[in-house]
């Protein structure tokens, strides 16, 4: 199974040309969209306006959001991992579902019931009006819709963290205290660095759909903040220059492809280690 | 015997209502080998925890060198760890994981590089120093596990049963660097295993724990020729452990037969167990022994013949050199001095000999 | 005291995570139809729920999708994945990548490229292809949860099973399959979910006449949504939380069962159990689909009908099936944009539209309408005459179109917080209603406001003009609280805005909920519109559609859609039924002729007078 190469292309051969029916000739009809004019003529037009103002403005703030928002997911979720990761209370399964909870509820109307919360009339404020504390003023400005990007994608940086939290043996922890090292110094030279590979991936199941959103900006920011999601999106459904959304499309998958070269970076990394050990526990063996 | 060293007094500690150790008290001295031996859940890896500080006992108190340490952190003992499974640092190469305590305690450079290479020679590993961990194979891990513990030169090196993940030819190579290591080091060992020839092998002092108690201490010969009660006498070893009758002193009633015995002062007509070693039951031609058996299996061991016999409604275990056929008709004789006459223990410790074993 | 902490903090987090689950529940259960008024305890939507056959066939579409991705995804993903771990390094990296792309790819991006291949593969879009982009994208949720336990897994044990003699699938069967297993749950829960949830790449890849939850919500969301999808969604979230629990609690008691003694055992009872409460439940699903969804069900007679969200009363979809036997697909559109986009996609996809005058005109330039059979329609008499001849600025002769609703646009305002008078589009730039004022989410209506304000015509197709208004609708970005199209209607109810560009229709509704509104249109002038129903020139089932449009203009008819949508009907006898008489004369649902007077209809700008439209609006939603 694990060894037999023609077995393993057997197995492997009907995801292969699925992979490549429709995940890579879509990408490669956007591709050619996004390099052509109406009339199928080759052109740099769409990719390049990027740089016009309206759209470098939209691409700029949609960084600059989902950058904030993955911060601030960062920041949330690696204490709370660190609290579950530590509790034992929390089989995985437990964890996993409490946070995948909440996405049974669509997306759009967990995103609708932050504006009834976050509205001026809404329900915080109302809270905070029979408190007789000063209201807050955040509905259809960014702070709304990092809110609402938090929301969404915070369970995709608590899992990644939490699950490698809680791969990492105690006695890891122990040995780090056993060598001296105070809880501060077994923190940052040994947990954190332990944890980057679910930080990364938390990092990137956050960062991307957050920069690509264009539901929860029309939503919570009133369809006053336009990010280079809506860009897009009303290149396809209002104004239908497919061409031009496709040219746009592109430049948000250069950060994929980013993406992709840095986890296989990675990955090779792990591998060749892997290849320098002389032949699994047999090698220990003979010495 | 040496300075005493390490002091445990009164220990109790139970983890969600379970009680794994009751009121224990122990006594470890400078540069023994001690091993504490038993089942797993005998409380034995709780107590090791207790004295490198990553557990807290309920109550009693921890003294090292005469010093109660009891409420120090594991990070301020003056002994080192080595764990189950390893538990290196897997981003750091194998220089970095041995570096790691000494850089915590701020040592110069030059310091640290003659200790890696010293603690990497003395376990065999030279030339490994820029090795990522997830490329070693079990020993090597181990080994650096080791020298990442003793570069500190601890007073007492913990091993909480580091021999556990390796294959059986790995562990006796490595048995015999353990003790090495030891002489060479002339520090305490204190070792955690479930292995009894581990221990046997290794040890200066054996500590045999179950459920929570100490059931037995003293020198490998010690546990092993004269064990205390039945569990001790099980787990260590093979043997013949037989419900019994102490009819009175020096006479037991065994499955039906009185048998001379060297015991004395069990009282009359009490329940007793007792405990014969393999290679002390005799058997001989039929007609000129104690009991009558049938040799139900016998197999050639190289030194000596492995042999099971049903005599009284017992299998009985026999070692011998020499051989009678599966099938024989025999009689079977022990010799009084061997029969160890035990009390019977309680209920709960039946139950751990009968789960854990 | 640390502990303490953490549990507040995880506490605070849960909050977060939950508070709006709990807000979405409690709104289920609020008797007023507007998110932003709390109208009393109710379990009407629940009860409604039971006959809303668009809610419940979006939920068996969902369900079924899921469901059936699911198993596909978990299927080939499993397998894929012990296939992967015998290739060579470098295909297994490239292999990796590729999957990982739908999984990091932006939704968008995703929806647009399968869109795009469907497209050109002539792939008729329905259910056949919102489930193979949902196979695509959850297979790399099976595979990311399945590919680290795999490799965990000692190869010895299924080699060592083949040993004994085993077949090669029963002995990765017996023998790997058992460890896996939870890890395969895992993957396949998750891409579960992920389905479910999915809206954007659904949205782009399904085609007429499909809808699943997400879609139908999406559309909804602008224009506020049907308290019975509250009702929905709490049903299924509870649904979840229960069967979760009873999962929990089938392991809790087996593991209780065999504690101590048999723990490995006992392990893998757990996903025994697990396996048991998800077959159980996926076979409720099945059923439950099936019961509600009759999707597989489809008859011949059928007529797809296109019309703008909650623009119709459900019931006369029924009526109108009992009585002509004919099946009716009913689709709605967020905006007449998005209508003409899914059309030019594919113009076949619907017989029967009801767009605006504007649209119907570029339709009609375009080919893209046929003219209609008069004969079958006589009950087009009840349409009142001005509305006929109105009706001739876009369709000169009365051939393509029976108008259906019309209005005007105007100001709605709340008397409580609007002390001057509301008689000027200027009202909208005055500093003293900072974040109080709402603008319209569409270019007409946004530009409309700006042009007439400046005394322009609403269709100048003069970029001097249009470059004025574009700066005066930069120049009010400031002060207005949000572009919003339907959802002014609950901003408004709920006191959230002063003043909001609104059509008329929104405010007979509106007034009900919030006495303190009104309504003006301003002196400027405005927009009237007039929505009409047309026929496709590539409907599959004209007849039908011409029935359908005779239908609609019976009276009886036209006053149940008028006392559901609460838009103006030019349906003249309809008018004449209403018993209300505040609602019959009232002069925001039938403004009189000296308001008419200043109002004028949209007209088709041409693609050049679009996209110039559309420029600008960029320019003005970005605030450059």
């Amino acid at each position: 199974m694990f060894n037999n190469k023609k077995t393993s292309r057997l197995l492997s051969s009907p995801y292969i040309v699925w992979a490549l029916i429709f995940i890579i000739v879509p990408l490669g009809m956007v591709v050619y969209y996004g390099f052509t004019d109406k009339s199928g003529a080759f052109t740099f037009e769409n990719v390049a306006a990027i740089t016009s103002l309206v759209h470098a403005k939209a691409l700029g703030l949609a960084l600059l959001l989902s950058v904030i928002s993955t911060i601030v997911c960062f920041v949330l979720a690696y204490p709370l991992g660190m609290i579950l990761a530590h509790n034992k209370m929390s089989n995985q399964g437990i964890v996993t579902t409490l946070f995948i909870l909440p996405m049974w509820m669509n997306f759009l109307l967990r995103t609708l019931a932050w504006l009834t919360l976050l509205e001026n009339k809404g329900v915080i404020n109302g809270i905070l009006e029979v408190l007789h504390l000063p209201g807050i003023n955040v509905i259809n400005t960014s702070g709304a819709i990092v809110i609402g990007m938090v929301y969404n994608f915070l369970p995709f940086m608590i899992l990644p963290i939490y699950n490698s939290l809680s791969s990492i043996d105690d006695n890891v922890i122990n040995a780090a205290r056993d060598l001296g090292a105070d809880a501060r110094q077994t923190f940052f030279k040994v947990t954190l660095p332990l944890t980057v590979p679910g930080i990364v991936s938390g990092i990137t199941m956050v960062f991307i759909p957050a920069l690509t959103t264009f539901a929860i900006s029309t939503i919570l920011g009133g369809s006053k903040i336009l990010l280079i999601g809506n860009i897009i999106e009303q290149e396809f459904t209002l104004t239908y220059d497919w061409n031009l959304g496709a040219g746009l499309s592109i430049v948000l998958m250069l950060f994929i492809v980013v993406n992709m070269v840095v986890s296989a970076m990675a990955d090779n990394g792990e591998e060749q280690d892997k290849k320098r050990m002389p032949s699994g526990r047999s090698g220990g063996a003979s010495e | 015997m040496s300075k005493e060293l390490i002091r445990l007094e009164h220990i109790s500690k139970s983890f969600d209502g379970e009680l794994i150790l009751d009121d224990l008290d122990l006594v470890i001295h400078e540069n023994e080998f001690v091993t504490l031996l038993g089942p797993s859940g005998c409380g034995k890896t709780t107590t090791l925890r207790i004295i490198g500080g990553f557990e807290k006992p309920d109550s009693g108190r921890v003294f090292f060198d005469g010093m109660d340490i009891t409420g120090l952190a594991a990070n301020r003992r003056q002994l080192n760890t080595v764990f189950q499974k390893y538990a290196l640092f897997t981003h750091m190469d194998v220089a970095e994981n041995i570096a790691f305590g000494l850089k915590i305690k701020n040592k110069p450079r030059d310091y640290i590089e003659e200790k890696i290479h010293y603690a990497l020679k003395l376990v065999n590993l030279e030339g490994y120093e820029h090795r990522m961990p997830g490329s070693l194979s079990g020993g090597q891990q181990q080994r650096v596990a080791i020298a990442r513990a003793i570069v500190n030169e601890p007073k007492v090196l913990l091993l909480d049963e580091p021999l556990g993940a390796l294959d059986l030819k790995l562990r006796q190579d490595m048995q015999y660097e353990l003790i090495r290591l030891k002489n060479e080091l002339g520090i305490t060992f204190i070792y955690v295993t479930h292995d009894q020839e581990e221990a046997l092998t290794m040890s200066d002092h054996i500590v045999v724990m179950n459920q929570g108690y100490i059931q037995q201490e003293g020198t490998p010969e010690d546990i092993y020729n004269e064990p205390e009660n039945a569990f001790v006498a099980d787990f260590i070893g093979d043997s013949n452990i037989i419900r019994a009758t102490m009819v009175r002193d020096e006479l037991v009633n065994i499955l039906g037969t009185d048998f001379v015995c060297v015991d004395k002062g069990f009282g009359e007509n009490k329940p007793v167990d007792v405990v014969i070693r393999p290679e002390d039951v005799e058997l001989v031609p039929r007609g000129q022994g104690i009991i009558p058996g049938k040799v139900t299996h016998a197999i050639f061991k190289g030194v000596h013949y492995e042999m099971e016999v049903e005599a009284s409604g017992y299998e009985w275990q026999v070692d011998s050199t020499r051989l009678f056929e599966a099938g024989s008709e025999v009689d079977i004789q022990v010799d009084p001095f061997n029969i160890q006459v035990m009390n019977r223990p309680e209920s709960e410790d039946e139950e751990a000999m009968a789960i854990d074993v | 005291m640390r502990s303490k902490i953490e549990k507040l903090y995880m506490g605070i987090i849960l909050l977060f995570m939950y508070a709006p689950i709990l807000t979405l529940i409690v709104l289920s259960f609020n008797s007023s139809k507007s998110r932003a008024r709390w109208g009393g305890f109710t379990f009407k939507w629940y009860i409604n729920l039971v006959h809303d056959n668009s809610v419940l066939n979006a939920l068996a579409n969902t369900l079924i999708i899921a469901l059936i991705s699911t198993i596909a995804a978990t299927i080939i993903g499993t397998i894929t994945c012990v296939g992967i771990m015998g290739l060579k390094r470098r295909s297994r990296t490239v292999l990796m990548g590729v999957t990982n792309i739908p999984m990091i790819n932006a939704d968008i991006v995703t929806g647009i490229s399968l869109m795009l291949l469907f497209k050109v593969m002539h792939f008729e879009t329905g259910f056949g292809t919102v489930l193979i982009a949902h196979i695509t994208f959850n297979i790399p949720y099976v595979m990311l949860a399945v590919l680290p336990s795999l490799r965990t897994i000692n190869p010895n044990i299924y080699e060592a099973a083949l040993d004994l003699g085993a077949k090669p699938f029963y002995a990765f069967r017996k023998s790997v399959l058992p460890d896996l297993a939870p890890s395969v749950l895992a993957g396949a829960l998750m891409a579960f979910t992920m389905s479910i949830d999915d809206f954007i790449i659904t949205y782009f890849t399904k085609g007429s006449g499909f809808d699943t939850l997400s879609t139908k919500i999406y559309n909804e969301v602008k224009r506020g949504i049907q308290p019975e999808i509250y009702a929905l969604s709490s049903i299924i979230f509870l649904a979840v939380i229960l069967l979760l629990a009873a999962s929990s609690y089938i392991k809790h008691r087996q593991n209780s069962l065999k504690k101590g003694k048999y723990l490995y055992k006992a392990d893998r009872k757990i996903s025994r159990g697990q396996a048991v409460a998800l077959a159980a439940a996926s076979a409720f699903i099945v059923i439950l689909a099936m019961y509600f969804g009759g999707v597989f069900t489809r008859k011949n007679n059928q007529l797809f009908v296109y019309n703008a969200g909650e623009y119709l009363d459900p019931e006369v979809i029924e009526m109108f099936e009992a009585e002509t036997g004919i099946e009716v697909v009913y689709d709605e559109f967020e905006t007449l944009e998005i209508m003409y986009a899914k059309m030019v996609q594919d113009d076949g996809a619907y017989d029967v539209i009801c767009p605006s005058d504007y649209m119907i005109a570029k339709m009609i330039e375009n080919g893209m309408l046929q003219e209609l059979d008069l004969d079958q329609i006589p009950n087009r008499k009840n349409i009142g005459e001005q509305y006929m001849e109105a009706s001739r600025s876009f369709d000169p002769d009365n051939t393509y179109s029976v108008p259906y609703c019309w209005g005007t646009v105007g100001i709605l305002y709340n008397k409580t917080m609007v002390d001057d008078p509301v008689n000027s589009w200027d009202i909208l730039w005055d500093e003293k209603y900072s974040g109080q004022i709402l603008m319209q989410d569409s270019i007409r209506d946004a530009f409309m406001v700006a042009l007439k304000r400046r005394g322009f015509s609403l269709n100048t197709k003069d970029p001097g003009e249009l470059e004025l208004a574009t700066e005066d609708l930069i120049a009010q970005r400031p002060l207005v609280q949000a572009y919003v199209i339907d959802q002014a209607r609950d901003k408004m109810i709920g006191g959230e805005a002063a003043l909001a560009v609104t059509y008329s229709g929104e405010v007979l509704y509106a007034q009900n909920e919030n006495p303190d509104l009104e309504y003006s249109v301003p002196d400027e002038g405005s927009n009237v519109w007039i929505d009409s129903w047309v026929v496709t020139k590539k409907a599959k089932n004209p007849e039908a559609a011409m029935k359908w449009i005779d239908f609609l203009c019976r009276p009886e008819i036209a006053l149940m859609n008028f006392d559901f949508v609460t838009y103006s009907t030019p349906n003249t006898k309809a008018r004449e039924l209403i018993e209300d008489e505040n609602v019959r004369n009232s002069e925001v649902a039938y403004p009189g002729n000296d308001i008419l007077k200043r109002c004028d209809a949209y007209s088709y700008l041409g693609e050049d007078g679009d996209l110039l439209y559309s420029n600008m609006w960029k320019k003005v939603k970005s605030g450059i």
